[in-house]
This record gives C-alpha cells, sequence and structure tokens, in this order.
C-alpha cells in the first residue's frame, strides 16, 4: 500500500489554523495510528476506494488576501481562487474573518472522526468564519466559491458557519475547477442558534482528475432549522460525509441530495443523523443518475437516541441505471432506541421508464430529448428545493 | 392515407395479428371492435411503433412511406398520433413543457419555425378548452393525480394540440362515465376534417353513438373477419361476437 497518511501530511504544509492543542493532539495520534488510509475492508469506505488519493502528489495552496474587496453583486461572495482569496465587503450584523482564530465555543464542540477530518486539522490552509448576529436576517445570499486550479494543487480549508439566535441566511456553496489530479478537503461545521433557519445550497462540479472530499457537520439548537441540498455533477472523484448532531427540541432537518455521474465517476454520499432530543423531524431525498461505468454510493444513517422521542424521520433513496456498466451501492439505516417515533427509509434502483419514454417519442420528441425529459423530471423534487438562483441555472443547463 | 396489408405480428414468440388487412383514407372515420384478445391494441401498438411487438410478415404505408421504416417519433412527427389506453404518469414533466417541445420538435420536421410562447399558450387554451380540460391541469405534471376521465381528456387534449393526419383512440373510451364520454367524443368530432382521419378501436358500442364511423371492421383472431357500416356496431351489440365466431 501507497503512502502514509503522515507522508500524504507532511507534502502539505502545517495548518494555519489556531487549533486547540487538545485537537491538533487528537489528529495527530489519529494520522499516527492509523497509518494508512482506509481500505474497503472500512466499514466507511466499503465502497470507495483510496488508492489513487494515497498516491496523489500534492502541492499546496498558499492563501493570501487581496488589498481590494470583492464588489457587490447579487450575493456577498467569499471567492478561494488559485492563492489568493476574496471577499465582498460585509454588511451590518454579518462578519467575516479570516484569521483562523475560528470561534472558541465552535471549536469546543468539535470532535475530529476519521482520516478525512484529521488531515484537515493538520493541513488546513485556512478557512472562512462567518457569524450572523442574533435575530438579523441576512436577505442576500452568501456565496463561497471554491476554485481548484492547478495540477497537483491540494486545497484544504475548515470554515465555520454561526449563526446567531432567531437568524437567517441563505448559502450557496460552489467547487468548480478543470486541473488535473487535484485534492479538495474542505469541511464545514454549521452552529445552528436557537429558532435560527440556515439554506445551503452546494454545487459541486469540477472536471478533471479531482478527489473531494466535504464534510459538513450541524449542529442544531432548540426549534432552528436547516437545509442543505448537495448536487454533484459528473466530478471525478466525490466523498461526501454530512453529520447533523440535532441537539435540543424542535429541530427540522432538510438533507436533499441530486448526483449526476458519468464515464468512471464515483460519487458517494454518507448522511448520519443524530436525533439526541425530542420532537424533531429529518426529512432526507437523495436521488442519482448514473451512465457509463459511473459508480454512486448512498449510505443514510439516521439514529434515534433512548430519550429521543416523537420523532419523525424520513430517509429515501432513488436512482436509475443508464447502463448496464453503472453502479449504484445503497445503503439506507436505522438505529432507533426510543419507542415512540416515526421513521421511514427506503431505496430503490432501477431503469429509465419505459413506458414513459414510448410515451413522449409517440408525441414526437426524439429519443435523446425524452431521456433528458425524464431525468430532469426524475431530479425536479431535489431542484425545485434549490434555492440559489446561480445553481439552478447550473443545474438547468447540465440538465437541458 | 393508410394501408395495411397482410400484416402478421407477435410478441415474445406469439403471433397476434395474423393476417390483417385495412384501408383508411382522408376524411373517414373507421371503428375496430373485436373481444378480448383479438389483437386490437396489438395492432395500436404496432401502428405507434412500439418495439416489444415484432412485425414478422405484411406492410403498413401512411402517406406513401413505409410505415415500419420509421422510429417511433418519425411516425408521430409524419402525423401518427396514438391516444393511450393507459396513460402514463410522468412526475416532474409538465404537460405544456413536454408538449411544446413536442410541437416543435414536430414543426422542426415539416421544416416550420419553432411556435412563440405566446401563440403556443393561446393554442394551449384554445385546445383545453375543447376538451373542458382545467387550465391548472395543463400545467401541471403529465397525468400525475389526474383522474381516469382527466387522463383520458388529456389525451385528447394533446391530440387537439398536435392536429395529426391520423389519430388512433386506443380504447379512450374505457373508464369513462357517460359525461367523460361526450366530453371525449366531442373533442374528437371537432377536430374531425377532411383532410385527417380517425381509427377507434373500442369494446364496446356506446362511443360509437357519438363517434359516427364510416365504417366498422370486426377483429377477430388477428384478422378483420367482418366489415360494415355504423349499423354492423349495433348488430354486434345486440348479438355478441359469438355471433361472428359461429358465422365464420
Amino acid at each position: 500500500m501507497s503512502g502514509t497518511l503522515i507522508d500524504f501530511c507532511k507534502q502539505l504544509e502545517p495548518t494555519q489554523l489556531k487549533l486547540p492543542t487538545a485537537l491538533l493532539q487528537a489528529a495527530r495520534d489519529g494520522v499516527e495510528f492509523q497509518h494508512h488510509f482506509p481500505t474497503t475492508r472500512d466499514e466507511a469506505w466499503k465502497y470507495t476506494r483510496l488508492g489513487r488519493v494515497a498516491a496523489l502528489k500534492l502541492s499546496p495552496v498558499k492563501i493570501n488576501q487581496p488589498a481590494n474587496p470583492l464588489p457587490s453583486s447579487e450575493t456577498i461572495d467569499i471567492i478561494f481562487e488559485n492563492e489568493t482569496w476574496h471577499c465582498a465587503e460585509p454588511i451590518t450584523g454579518l462578519h467575516i474573518d479570516f484569521s483562523g482564530a475560528l470561534d472558541t465555543t465552535a471549536w469546543n464542540a468539535c470532535t475530529l472522526q476519521g482520516h478525512v477530518q484529521h488531515i484537515n486539522a493538520l493541513t488546513a490552509q485556512g478557512g472562512v468564519a462567518i457569524r450572523v448576529d442574533a435575530n438579523t436576517k441576512i436577505i442576500k445570499p452568501i456565496r463561497i466559491i471554491h476554485r481548484i486550479q492547478g495540477e497537483h494543487t491540494g486545497l484544504i480549508l475548515h470554515h465555520q458557519f454561526v449563526l446567531g439566535n432567531h437568524a437567517s441566511a441563505q448559502l450557496e456553496v460552489f467547487f468548480e475547477g478543470t486541473s488535473q489530479d487535484t485534492y479538495a478537503n474542505v469541511l464545514f461545521d454549521f452552529f445552528i442558534g436557537v429558532g435560527a433557519d440556515l439554506h445551503t445550497d452546494m454545487l459541486q462540479q469540477t472536471n478533471g482528475t479531482h478527489y473531494g472530499f466535504h464534510t459538513q457537520r450541524i449542529y442544531q439548537q432548540k426549534d432552528s432549522t436547516f437545509a442543505l441540498q448537495t448536487l454533484t455533477a459528473n466530478t471525478h472523484f466525490t466523498r461526501n460525509d454530512v453529520e447533523v448532531f440535532s441537539q435540543e427540541e424542535g429541530t427540522h432537518t432538510q438533507l436533499y441530495g441530486a448526483f449526476i455521474g458519468r464515464e468512471n465517476n464515483h460519487i458517494d454520499n454518507h448522511t448520519y443523523v443524530h436525533h439526541t432530543a425530542p420532537n424533531c423531524t429529518s426529512d432526507e431525498n437523495y436521488k442519482g443518475v448514473l451512465s457509463d461505468k459511473a459508480t454512486g454510493v448512498f449510505n443514510g444513517k439516521v439514529k434515534v437516541y433512548q430519550d429521543a422521542q416523537k420523532i419523525n424521520a424520513y430517509q429515501s433513496n432513488k436512482n436509475i441505471l443508464l447502463s448496464d456498466s453503472a453502479t449504484i451501492n445503497a445503503k439506507p439505516e436505522l438505529e432507533i432506541y426510543a419507542d415512540d417515533v416515526k421513521c421511514s427509509h427506503g431505496s430503490t434502483t432501477g431503469q429509465l421508464d419505459q413506458q414513459a419514454l414510448f410515451f413522449l417519442r409517440a408525441r414526437g420528441i426524439s429519443e435523446s430529448k425524452a431521456t433528458d425529459m425524464l431525468i430532469k423530471g426524475f431530479m425536479a423534487e431535489i431542484v425545485g428545493t434549490v434555492k440559489s438562483s446561480h445553481i439552478q441555472e447550473a443545474l438547468h443547463s447540465l440538465l437541458g | 392515407m393508410l394501408k395495411i396489408t397482410d400484416l402478421h405480428a407477435s410478441i415474445n414468440g406469439t403471433e397476434i395479428l395474423k393476417g390483417l388487412s385495412l384501408e383508411i383514407n382522408a376524411g373517414e372515420v373507421h371503428a375496430i371492435m373485436g373481444p378480448n384478445g383479438a389483437g386490437k391494441s396489438t395492432l395500436a401498438s404496432v401502428l405507434a411503433g412500439k418495439e416489444d411487438y415484432e412485425v414478422t410478415s405484411g406492410t403498413i404505408t401512411f402517406e406513401d412511406q413505409d410505415l415500419l421504416d420509421l422510429s417511433i417519433e418519425e411516425r408521430a412527427r409524419e402525423g401518427l398520433f396514438l391516444a393511450f389506453q393507459y396513460p402514463v404518469e410522468i412526475p416532474g414533466v409538465s404537460n405544456v413543457n413536454f408538449l411544446k417541445t413536442a410541437i416543435n420538435e414536430i414543426r422542426e420536421h415539416k421544416g416550420l419555425s419553432a411556435l412563440s410562447a405566446k401563440d403556443f399558450l393561446s393554442l394551449v387554451k384554445e385546445k383545453s378548452a375543447l376538451v373542458a380540460l382545467d387550465a391548472s391541469l395543463a400545467s401541471r405534471a403529465v397525468n400525475e393525480g389526474f383522474s381516469g376521465g382527466e387522463k383520458k381528456r388529456n389525451e385528447i387534449f394533446q391530440m387537439a394540440m398536435l392536429e395529426p393526419k391520423l389519430a388512433v383512440l386506443d380504447e379512450t373510451d374505457s373508464g369513462l362515465d357517460i359525461d367523460a364520454l361526450r366530453i371525449v367524443a366531442g373533442g374528437v368530432n371537432a377536430l374531425k376534417s377532411k383532410e385527417n382521419a380517425t381509427l377507434v378501436i373500442t369494446h364496446y358500442q356506446r362511443l360509437l353513438d357519438y363517434i359516427i364511423p364510416d365504417f366498422v371492421h370486426v377483429l377477430y383472431d388477428g384478422k378483420i373477419v367482418k366489415t360494415g357500416g355504423k349499423e354492423l356496431a349495433l348488430a354486434l351489440e345486440e348479438k355478441g361476437y359469438d355471433w361472428i365466431k359461429s358465422a365464420e
């Protein structure tokens, strides 16, 4: 097995974040103890091979801040591009910070699990800390763009988003780039205050042989709402880990995802929702369309803890395979320790509806256009929940 | 317009049509009646080009072209329309969106420019009124949550929008109450002209009270065994298909 985790980290710069010592030590211990990248014998990586990732030769991006702020637009923009980041002028109630200090209370809530998070902690080049004051509604969407350019680029970031009590905001996150053999390890920690509401749309649309690891951890307080739409379009290698901690009563969580893979694309979505408090709901819906030799993974886990009564948790995963060589590995999981809950999960995989295809063609529509229409129709319930007009446009041109 | 000669067709190796011949001219309304399993729906599917069916021998010419050489969509663009016995539901695909695509693909085939959004919408308004289809149904996903009657009215609405030369109505009356039947038949009659033709496939004579056929054919065991005027439908209704079977 090539490349240990320590070797992998050594080719990158040591972390620029001001991490609590205990966390940093935990990450060091983690990579030393685990030593190698996980293999398919490891349950969390059963369907996703990391050999190519371990063998990547990387040079880190050094991130500098440019002098001039971005002009104001319809969104409040934060752009990570090549070796610089750009940021729009902050507005009242919204704080954007790049010092790497991040929020101390937020750090205290963190633990690190698995090699992706360990690498992130040891080699993060920075990240943005966004804070919205309590009782503040940020109307303009906040947009974070990651442009991963240049062969052998490694972009490692740890972002934080702290939404004060009864605040609300809308976030759009983009990953783009066209270079070969690039690596991104981008972690978001979301802290959603009491009664707060955050809607996040994320589009992963990198060309080239890019290896993208995306981690989102969401900590929800009482009566808060969090919605995340993860859209992955024709990426070479993507692993998404979304972990929700519903910590207090009355939270609502929506995790939607759409993934489209072709050629040798590998797209892996892992989600884990922890219901530790009663009277909460979570709604999860992932849909995939795979063609050629593409592979998809859906592993959704919902755990309802003993005292978390009156939980409504729904999980659905539906996939369409357009070729005989495309593969989907679907694993919906429920773990319930409370006795008064409503939970459902299900997963289906099939081909395009041949009756519907015949119907559309019998009305004069070509086979390829009819196929596009059916795929678009299949994805409509996910795409319909996307608020970002930029992402809507991107999906529109992608889905025809 | 349409000429079927000695058509044999099978599905999964079982022969269903066993030498069917039929000729339809512009301006005519033909009805095909027959008992269950006679091959009525197979005929409709073969005409539309459904790939599950294999034509083993015989010819079909449509407007002087070899229909069997054309793909499903080419047949539609040449003016063949099949109203489905069981209209499919397509979640996420809106009725008007798909119709707009269909109309413009057909227009492109004919060398015409795409319809403007305004012209398209006024066409939707005009044609949906013809079958009393609520405008909100037109903008909903194709047949999703439609009642049985609404689905059939939607088929005729699509027919009105696409203005085919030959419309094949496959058991359009099945599952319709008498009011819905009147509306559907009224729509079909309103679309009738000297240039187009209609082939009504039905089990019962009832629909033919509203859509008056010029010719009635009896399909039995894969062949047309009797042809007559509209009075033949009445005789069938009265005497049943056994009368044909025993006469054979």
